[in-house]
């Protein structure tokens, strides 16, 4: 549904954006994930057509983003952009009924009934803007962004500055999106977030370091492995040892026993039999995934 | 251009005027003044000191001059056409309101916009840049307009209640209605255009205000040069100035439509 071809957008002599591919589809939730200044912004400025790649291209659904065709491609998207940018002075539901008319929705005054009640302001609608919460600001510029029904969603930062149960709903929200077929564009710096969100992530770093669904990107760089856990035994220190010689490694001394990291799956049997041959008593063996975390800074400092 | 867009954009305009309304603090002092000192001038220092205007032989002079050129104020009596003459100097204050109204009302809504980050949101609609500076334009002009014609008709209503007879009639001729009517409006327009080109380099409202407020000086002058006697303007040098301001209109219009490129607002506005 959107494709990003050789995106490519340099400010002066500075290149915020290098030479960066990835498509959408229409259902899917991506996410864009990368350090302070690695060009998710811009990017995100240029799926919107608010500002044109130096080279490369925008398309959607095969339709070419250019300075003749931004003006109808944007009103197919709701674009939430880093500060929620809303008229103060206006109420709540006059921000939204402005918007309304900007995006040409036929009937403006059942769209923002609509949006004031799935995104519960209909009690704050008559106040002004400058009077809400950080948060309840932020459901107001989501509910800005998606009250003409867009068929891509571009999102920078959703849930900064949200509290547990606003991010909740803000995640609910993009479920919802994502099952009626729309294809959304999460930019953010929560990796537990993106990892709960996203089908597919893209880590930037004015170029594109990685992409993928985050399990395949783990397994790229950590391969497949397993953690095992025995049971202590008076022959532990012994036990070690052997399960080290057979390929173990990370051995943890934990609190009734210790655990073992096995990198490859198709030693685990042999280095399990080793074990229970001298006598250890297996507790768990499980596929053991390195958080999110791990897997963007090795990509990070991979690049640097 | 979708009128519905700049429709929209200008009724949002409109009702955060309507709530911060101390947007129109400064022409609403302006225009006080405007109705205020010509009265006070020609009504209330006569009788405060017992003097009649007329009594002066420099101003008789003065109105004898441009008398030879207004067959309103030559048919009537020296104290009425001394009266109608001054009232007609004083309607040049009323350029300056629209001016002062326009410039407060666009320096706000456009610093306005940069200080709250409302412009990325809005540009992410199908508003094209023309389109918001049209309505920026439009939504500063109308009120600063609506605001110059009811404090005309008020002055020209108190001119009919403390002039003496036929001051008011004298006052309505074609110099003022060029002057009010198409030199005002169109000095309004590229003083409101000035502002929006200036309100893109700057951070603070009251900047983008004083710049754009010089373009009272010249008027000012023009002012002062009547009322001395230095030289009389006609309908057709004011129609000159009309000429002139729609050309530094349209030259300014081109220089907003450069500094409001949307990657600009985006990139280097701060």
């Amino acid at each position: 549904m959107l494709t990003a071809t050789h995106l490519t957008r340099a400010f002066e002599s500075r290149v915020a954006v290098d030479d960066v591919t990835f498509e959408v589809r229409a259902g899917e939730v991506f996410g864009l994930l990368g350090p302070n200044g690695a060009g998710k912004t811009t990017t995100l400025r240029m799926l919107g057509g608010l500002i044109p790649a130096s080279t490369g291209e925008v398309q959607i659904r095969g339709v070419q983003m250019n300075r003749q065709t931004a003006e109808s491609l944007r009103r197919r998207i709701g674009f939430l952009t880093e500060t929620p940018g809303l008229w103060d002075h206006l109420s709540v539901e006059e921000n939204l009924s402005i918007y309304g008319r900007l995006f040409g929705i036929s009937n403006v005054e059942g769209a923002v009934a609509d949006s004031l009640r799935r995104f519960d302001l209909w009690s704050r609608r008559n106040d002004r803007a400058a009077l809400l919460s950080k948060g309840m600001k932020q459901k107001l510029a989501l509910a800005r962004a998606l009250q003409h029904d867009p068929e891509i969603v571009l999102l920078d930062e959703p849930t900064a500055n949200l509290d547990p149960e606003t991010a909740r709903g803000v995640r609910d929200m993009l479920f919802d999106l994502r099952r009626r077929g729309r294809a959304v564009v999460v930019s953010t710096h929560n990796l537990d977030e993106i990892e709960r969100l996203a089908d597919r992530i893209a880590l930037v770093s004015t170029k594109l370091i990685a992409i993928g669904e985050p399990a395949l990107l783990r397994r790229q760089i950590f391969g497949r492995r397993f953690r095992i856990r025995l049971l202590g035994t008076p022959a532990t220190m012994e036990l070690v040892s052997v399960a080290e010689r057979a390929g173990a490694r990370d051995v943890r001394i934990e609190e009734d026993g210790f655990s073992m990291l096995v990198d490859v799956p198709e030693t685990a049997p042999a280095i399990v039999r080793a074990l229970v041959e001298h006598g250890a008593e297996v507790r768990e063996a499980f596929d053991d995934q390195p958080p999110l975390e791990e897997v963007y800074l090795k990509l990070l400092s991979a690049t640097a | 251009m979708n009128v519905g867009r700049i429709g929209a954009i200008v009724e949002k305009e409109l009702r955060e005027l309507r709530s911060n309304p101390s947007a129109v603090l400064p022409v609403a002092i302006l225009v006080t003044v405007c109705l205020t000192v010509p009265f006070l001038v020609l009504v209330v220092m006569p009788q405060m000191t017992g003097e009649s205007l007329a009594a002066d032989p420099t101003l008789r002079l003065i109105v004898e001059k441009a008398a030879r050129s207004s067959p309103r104020l030559a048919a009537l009596q020296m104290e009425a056409a001394v009266e109608a003459f001054m009232y007609q100097q004083f309607l040049l204050l009323f350029l300056v309101a629209p001016i002062v109204g326009a410039v407060s009302l666009a320096a706000y809504s456009v610093v306005g916009e940069k200080q709250g980050r409302t412009l990325e949101p809005l540009l992410a609609t199908p508003l094209t840049t023309a389109e918001l500076l049209v309505a920026k334009v439009v939504a500063a002009f109308l009120p600063a307009i609506v605001i110059e014609a009811v404090a005309l008709l008020l002055y020209v209503l108190l001119v009919f209640l403390l002039a003496s007879p036929g001051v008011a009639g004298a006052l309505v001729n074609a110099r003022s209605i060029v002057l009010v009517g198409i030199v005002g409006p169109i000095a309004a327009l590229a003083a409101l255009q000035m502002t929006i080109a200036i309100s893109s380099r700057v951070n603070d409202p009251r900047s983008a205000q004083q710049i754009a407020v010089l373009l009272v000086v010249p008027l000012v002058v023009m002012v002062i040069g009547q009322i001395s006697g230095a030289f009389v303007i006609t309908v057709p040098i004011l129609l000159l100035m009309a000429a002139v301001l729609a050309i530094v209109w349209v030259l300014l219009i081109l220089l907003s439509m450069a500094l409001f490129e949307r990657e600009t607002i985006l990139t280097r506005w701060k």
